[in-house]
């Protein structure tokens, strides 16, 4: 079988000061030889891990622990400073929350345009709408701006939008987390669905029933490092452990 | 070299649109405050300057039209489309998509005006009685070149302006000047034949200006050799602020 995402040694630093930089510290820089004193950390380091074509990975660990960072990485956002990712297939990338969606359109025009980045034409969008809409619930919210949606809400249809995106890998951030129960149900049926297909997921969640149910490995990250990746079933017992004797 | 399919072009009308629908909210006040605006700077041109320069300038009013025109839709797409790396920032950071269609998007969006504008030129100068000639129906290719040059700028602009914030606050400047250097409210022979002379024929919106309005003021077309000057030269930018943008279109998404 072919792999649909490798990493190899993939390491991702991030400058702790994000001042602003003008044109004068530029120069200064450039023309002063100054380097920026700069102190920076390892969001990501040293992660080797091997997707197989239709394999359905996890990716679990506490708040900060690099799973976005990950995801960003793969899809080609960010740049590693170290290490390589090698991608096979077209990648498509969604998270929860309405990241990613523009905040002063209304929920119709961010279907078209979240649509749109994703490959999707508008001929396609205009006929899967009202059941995007209907999936995600927000027949009453179409005409309003999506900032004024609750992060529920948002997360809702921008998953609904990225069930109908047609790519071989799909990198899924946070994007189940924020929905009740309900949503919680619909996603399982969905995915559910979808454990014979030979698309390609990666979720980065906090779910851990979830990614037991349906992931068939999973990579476990903590401050950067990769702490395990594997069978879900021994992953998530030794994250579980830690996290006892951490607490 | 990266090849833009279908895929792109549907991207880029709802990048269009979306923008379209920020800048004036799709609300008729917002698209009528658009034309306002230069329409003001009209009148307090046309009350100081018609005395003297409406003198030696024929259909002055037709005349300071055309050059606002230009210059408002050039000041106004070039500082707009810098900002919308930024503005757009939930796109540029967390989507996977070549983001030079964000720059191309605002410019167009803010085109549209700018046709609409002109259209508008030529409709108050068949008021005024200018005698329209054929040579009219050129004014397309004017237009080309004018969304070309500020193309270029746009996408050299919105790239450094990710890294470089305060070239904002240079670029004001810069668009200061721009007016001045500009035959907007006078002709080429107010500047006499010194260093005057020399910027203000530099400077590419002083021949864009001409061509409108050789075509619409004086009814005949515009120096063909110059407008293919122009045009190889403004491809040759366009070619080269694509290559700038691409190099550091990968370090978008941890600066914006």
């Amino acid at each position: 079988m072919a792999y649909a995402v490798t990493t190899t040694n993939l390491c991702k630093r991030f400058s702790l000061q994000r001042e602003r930089t003008t044109l004068f510290r530029v120069l200064q820089n450039r023309l002063l030889g100054r380097a920026r004193g700069s102190s920076s950390f390892y969001a990501l380091r040293d992660i080797s891990i091997t997707v197989q074509q239709g394999e359905k990975i996890g990716v679990i660990g506490d708040n900060g622990s690099g799973k976005t960072t990950l995801l960003k990485c793969i899809a080609g956002l960010h740049v590693p400073n170290e290490g390589q990712v090698l991608v096979n297939g077209s990648i498509g990338l969604s998270s929860g929350f309405g990241i990613g969606m523009v905040p002063e359109l209304t929920a119709r025009e961010n279907v078209f345009l979240y649509g749109a980045v994703y490959g999707m034409d508008r001929r396609e969008i205009q006929e899967a709408f009202s059941e995007i809409i209907d999936w995600a619930e927000l027949q009453d919210f179409v005409a309003a701006p999506l900032k004024t949606l609750s992060s529920g809400m948002k997360t809702r249809l921008a998953f609904s939008v990225a069930r109908h995106v047609d790519t071989d890998i799909l990198l899924l951030d946070e994007a189940l987390t924020a929905g009740d129960r309900r949503f919680k149900q619909k996603c399982q049926d969905y995915f559910a669905a979808l454990r014979q297909s030979s698309k390609t997921f990666l979720v980065a969640t906090h779910d851990l029933d979830f990614v037991e149910t349906f992931c068939a490995k999973t990579l476990w990250l903590h401050r950067g490092q990769q702490m395990a990746f594997g069978e879900t079933q021994d992953v998530l017992q030794r994250y579980t452990e830690f996290e006892v004797i951490a607490s | 070299m990266r090849l833009y399919s279908r895929k792109h072009l549907n991207l880029l009308r709802e990048i269009t649109l979306s923008q379209f629908k920020l800048k004036d909210q799709s609300t008729m006040f917002g698209f009528v405050w658009s034309f306002l605006n230069p329409l003001l700077m009209l009148t307090v041109l046309f009350i100081f300057f018609s005395a003297r320069m409406g003198e030696a300038i024929e259909h002055y009013t037709v005349y300071l039209l055309v050059g606002i025109v230009h210059y408002t839709h050039f000041s106004n797409s070039t500082t707009g489309s810098m900002h919308v790396l930024l503005s757009m920032r939930h796109l540029t950071g967390n989507t996977v998509f070549p983001k030079e269609l964000l720059v191309v998007g605002s410019v167009l969006a803010s085109s549209i005006e700018f046709v609409i504008s002109l259209v508008l030129v030529v409709m108050i100068a068949l008021l005024s009685g200018v005698e329209l000639t054929r040579f009219v129906v050129m004014l397309p290719l004017v237009i080309a070149l004018q969304v070309m040059l500020v193309l270029w700028a746009s996408l050299l602009l919105s790239c450094l302006y990710v890294f470089v914030r305060d070239i904002n606050h240079i670029y004001q400047v810069f668009l200061r000047i721009l007016f001045f250097v500009t035959p907007i409210f006078y002709d080429l022979p107010f500047v006499g034949q010194g260093i005057a002379e020399r910027v203000v024929l530099l400077n590419p919106m002083t021949h864009l200006m001409g061509f409108s309005r050789s075509l619409v003021i004086g009814g005949r077309p515009f120096s063909g050799g110059l407008f293919l000057f122009l045009l190889l030269a403004n491809t040759s930018l366009l070619v080269v602020s694509i290559v700038v943008f691409r190099r550091l279109e990968p370090m978008f998404a941890e600066h914006v």
